[in-house]
């Protein structure tokens, strides 16, 4: 048993943490964006995206033929924790979704075209593959596609695609066979996000920033931009998500929230005098303290899972999700009940503790036990999977 | 035993929601989100109508003189509805604070402006960095000539802008002391403060403002208990407000369940989702009958020191509780600012941390049951 990292891996982490340091920039990275920080969004944090592709940190664990270093995936789970720990947006959906599915199923051409400009940061993405009637139940996707001279024709609608405001390429899941059963009818597609036929409308969200929904109006496709088969589209959904269990969640935002508000809890006075010797609050660290340590544990533990190969490390990924959202939620309850009736105060506010970053952190983490399977999927998985519990759903 | 409402009690219950149906929509609530005043005339006017902002108000002094549980059942209304009005700060803690300790000129002064909505009051008591208790007040007033001088800093006066006086906690040579002080009076500062529940509250700063001896209410050194006593009725109205924002977000939530499909099925044919509404359902109803039954006791003249605290700890976490897992069931939507769950999300967790949060009911409850 070893709880450390090799060597190698500390080493890389090291080298990670001071190239972070040494490339500090407010402007890039701003901790209060909260999940939304993740996304290279801006001019200043597209540059930034190039500066870790100049390193060389994109694409490590790829084939060697297409420009990776065919490493270990725990080299891009320590850059990923790291840059979130930063605020810094990560290798997220071009590295990891679209690049590696490319590579198991996609054309020469289509490889040819995306992975060297995936390595070189050029292009971002947004990935669509939830609808009105296609949130949970992602394979009931209605998008319709239909077959044309040369191509497809897309029309309808999808739900929460995040970046579609300032991406390059949207990545798409479409009914291509409506008459095969629905899991057997979706084929995937690269769309240029700039398409006449493509209208993007705002979402507004409690938390920082806002997604989006996208409206198809006949989009024609060429027949070249469908991804690997026809027909194989939730196949390839489902895989990319276990290949990419490394990056999805990282737990350093929440363990540095809990670190934020344990420095804070450290000085704040109530009434003159120390909050710290406050026996409620003490408590309160003490569990998310313990907890923090768990949801490090759970981490670990799909790592380790992770890097012994074989199986995909879904049960133990899904445990990790499950905890370590929840927490994330609770830690901004306990915060706001730490603070008392100044965790009233909105986000911004002067008057608020830590500038009403939890006050803000209450809402953005919202959607946590929602996005990216539901706490409530998770568990059927858990259940189903780990435990043999017999399918009720 | 009986928990049923008597006709007079469903009377006003009917008719309650059915004004706030009208007045306080959820268009009505998104319009006043932010807004520096905080509450619409319409609304305000249609609650004096209706009698409602002099239901605890005695009738020798304009209103209904009625007791602490119809203003309870009036209340959950308020919750339902998300209503926002200065009714907490100025009918219920103001017009109670003159009730108990205030002189005739200051009753006669006030309390039928209060009962007519002509006149709004709210309490100045909150201070940076400071707790809830009475050690928390720490604004000094300081004797000068006939009358005093009050400096230091106020938080979340809901409601400032729109009041005609401030009730002011202050710590005089004598102890806590409470002052009637009219936000326009020269040395008061306010500043409007964003909210969690997007509420108007703010922040009040007081550089040397003359009060004269008249507007001290009650005798020096009194100020605290009769603060305090006024809090133990409040926060039993404030329970009944959080039981009525759970109920109606339960509702919303149990409609959508049914009408949401995922995987062929409405939402709710999964027990994972259908056992959290159970849940909530069981804390709502829980929440609700302890309401009543502080309210009921303080309506016979007993003692609430237990009950009232009780009601608030358990309502509020009922309604946090009950806003979390609603927002978990509506999914994705919740998340929007478009949909209304969002909105109880955010109020439920500021009325938890408002008028003793729970560490400090915790600490009532548990000194009642353990140290008397
Ligand atoms: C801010 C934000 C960003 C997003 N970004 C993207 C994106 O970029 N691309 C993209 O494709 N999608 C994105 N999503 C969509 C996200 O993946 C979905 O919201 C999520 O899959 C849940 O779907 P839903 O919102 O439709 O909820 P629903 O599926 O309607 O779920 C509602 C409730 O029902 C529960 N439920 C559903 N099925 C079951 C079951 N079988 N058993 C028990 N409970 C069940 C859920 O757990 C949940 O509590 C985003 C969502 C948000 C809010």
């Amino acid at each position: 048993m070893d709880f450390d990292f090799s060597p190698e891996e500390q080493k890389f982490a090291e080298e990670v943490e001071q190239w972070l340091v040494e490339n500090h920039d407010p402007v890039v990275m701003d901790p209060t964006r909260e999940n939304f920080s993740q996304l290279a969004d801006t001019p200043e944090r597209r540059a930034f995206m190039k500066k870790l592709a100049k390193k060389g940190w994109l694409g490590m664990s790829w084939p060697k033929k297409y420009g990776g270093q065919e490493i270990e995936g725990v080299y891009e789970f320590i850059l990923n924790e790291a840059l979130s720990r930063h605020a810094a947006p990560q290798i997220g959906k071009g590295v990891g979704i679209i690049g590696k599915t490319l590579i198991r199923h996609g054309s020469e051409k289509l490889k040819q075209e995306f992975l060297p400009k995936i390595l070189d940061a050029e292009i971002e993405f947004a990935v669509g593959y939830s609808e009105p009637q296609a949130g949970s139940d992602a394979a009931n996707m209605q998008l319709k596609a239909e077959k044309v001279d040369g191509g497809w024709k897309l029309n309808g609608q999808k739900m929460w695609t995040t970046s579609a405001h300032f991406a390059d390429w949207y990545w798409v899941g479409a009914r291509t066979d409506p008459d095969k059963p629905k899991h057997d009818g979706l084929s995937l597609f690269l769309i240029p996000m700039d398409h006449p036929g493509l209208e993007v409308q705002s979402l507004p969200t409690i938390g920082k920033d806002t997604t989006n929904q996208v409206f198809f109006e006949d989009v024609f496709v060429p027949d070249d931009y469908l991804v690997g088969k026809r027909g194989q589209g939730f196949q390839m959904i489902s895989e990319a998500l276990d290949l990419e269990r490394f990056t999805m969640f990282t737990l350093s935002p929440i363990a540095d929230r809990s670190r934020v508000l344990i420095e804070w809890v450290r000085t704040a006075t109530r009434d003159d005098q120390p909050l710290r010797n406050d026996p409620n609050v003490r408590r309160i660290i003490a569990h998310i303290a313990t907890d923090t340590a768990v949801a490090k544990g759970l981490s670990t533990r799909f790592v380790c899972a992770a890097k012994e190969g074989g199986k995909p490390p879904t049960i133990q990924s899904s445990q990790y999700k499950l905890f370590t959202t929840t927490l994330s939620q609770r830690v901004c309850k306990d915060a706001l009940d730490v603070a008392g009736a100044a965790g009233q105060l909105r986000e911004g506010q002067e008057d608020a503790p830590l500038a009403g970053r939890f006050e803000g952190a209450y809402r953005a983490t919202m959607n946590e036990t929602v996005g990216g399977g539901s706490s409530e999927i998770q568990k059927n998985i858990i259940a189903r999977r780990k435990l043999g519990l017999p399918k009720n759903f | 035993m009986d928990l049923d409402l008597s006709e007079e009690q469903q009377m006003l219950v009917d008719m309650t929601r059915g004004m706030l149906e009208e007045h306080s929509t959820i268009d009505v609530v998104r319009s006043m989100e932010d807004d520096p005043r905080g509450y619409p005339d319409e609304l305000w006017k249609q609650m004096g109508e209706l009698g409602l902002n002099g239901i605890l108000i005695p009738e020798s002094h304009g209103g209904s003189g009625q007791t602490l549980l119809e203003a309870a059942l009036v209340y959950e209304e308020l919750g339902r509805a998300l209503a926002p009005v200065p009714h907490f700060v100025s009918a219920v803690m103001s017009a109670r604070l003159l009730m108990e300790a205030g002189s005739d000129d200051q009753k006669d002064a006030w309390l039928e402006k209060i009962a007519n909505g002509d006149a709004i009051l709210t309490p100045a008591w909150l201070e940076p960095d400071r707790g809830f208790g009475p050690v928390g007040v720490k604004l000094a007033a300081k004797a000068d000539g006939d009358g005093f001088t009050l400096t230091g800093t106020k938080r979340h006066v809901y409601f400032a802008s729109a009041a005609d006086r401030m009730i002011v906690l202050a710590r005089s040579d004598a102890g806590v002391d409470l002052f009637l002080v009219d936000p326009a009076a020269p040395g008061v500062t306010l500043t409007h403060q964003l909210s969690q529940a997007s509420d108007a509250q703010y922040r009040v700063d007081f550089d040397g403002v003359r009060v004269a001896a008249g507007d001290r209410i009650g005798a020096a050194g009194s100020g605290g208990a009769a603060f305090e006593k006024g809090m133990l009725d409040g926060i039993i109205l404030l329970a009944a407000q959080a039981v009525g924002g759970a109920e109606r977000a339960l509702e919303e939530t149990v409609q959508y369940a049914k009408e949401r499909v995922q995987f062929d099925k409405p939402l709710g044919a999964f027990q994972a989702l259908a056992h959290y509404m159970a849940d909530a359902s069981t804390g709502i109803d829980g929440s609700r009958v302890l309401v009543h039954e502080a309210a009921w006791n303080r309506a016979q003249g007993r003692s609430i020191s237990r009950f009232a605290p009780m009601a608030k700890l358990f309502a509020c976490e009922t309604y946090r509780e009950v806003t979390r897992v609603c927002a978990q069931i509506w999914g994705g939507v919740a998340f929007t600012r478009e949909y209304d769950i969002q909105i109880f999300f955010r109020h439920a967790k500021q009325l938890q941390l408002s008028w003793w949060d729970t560490p400090y009911l915790e600490e009532l409850v548990a000194a009642d049951v353990l140290d008397r």
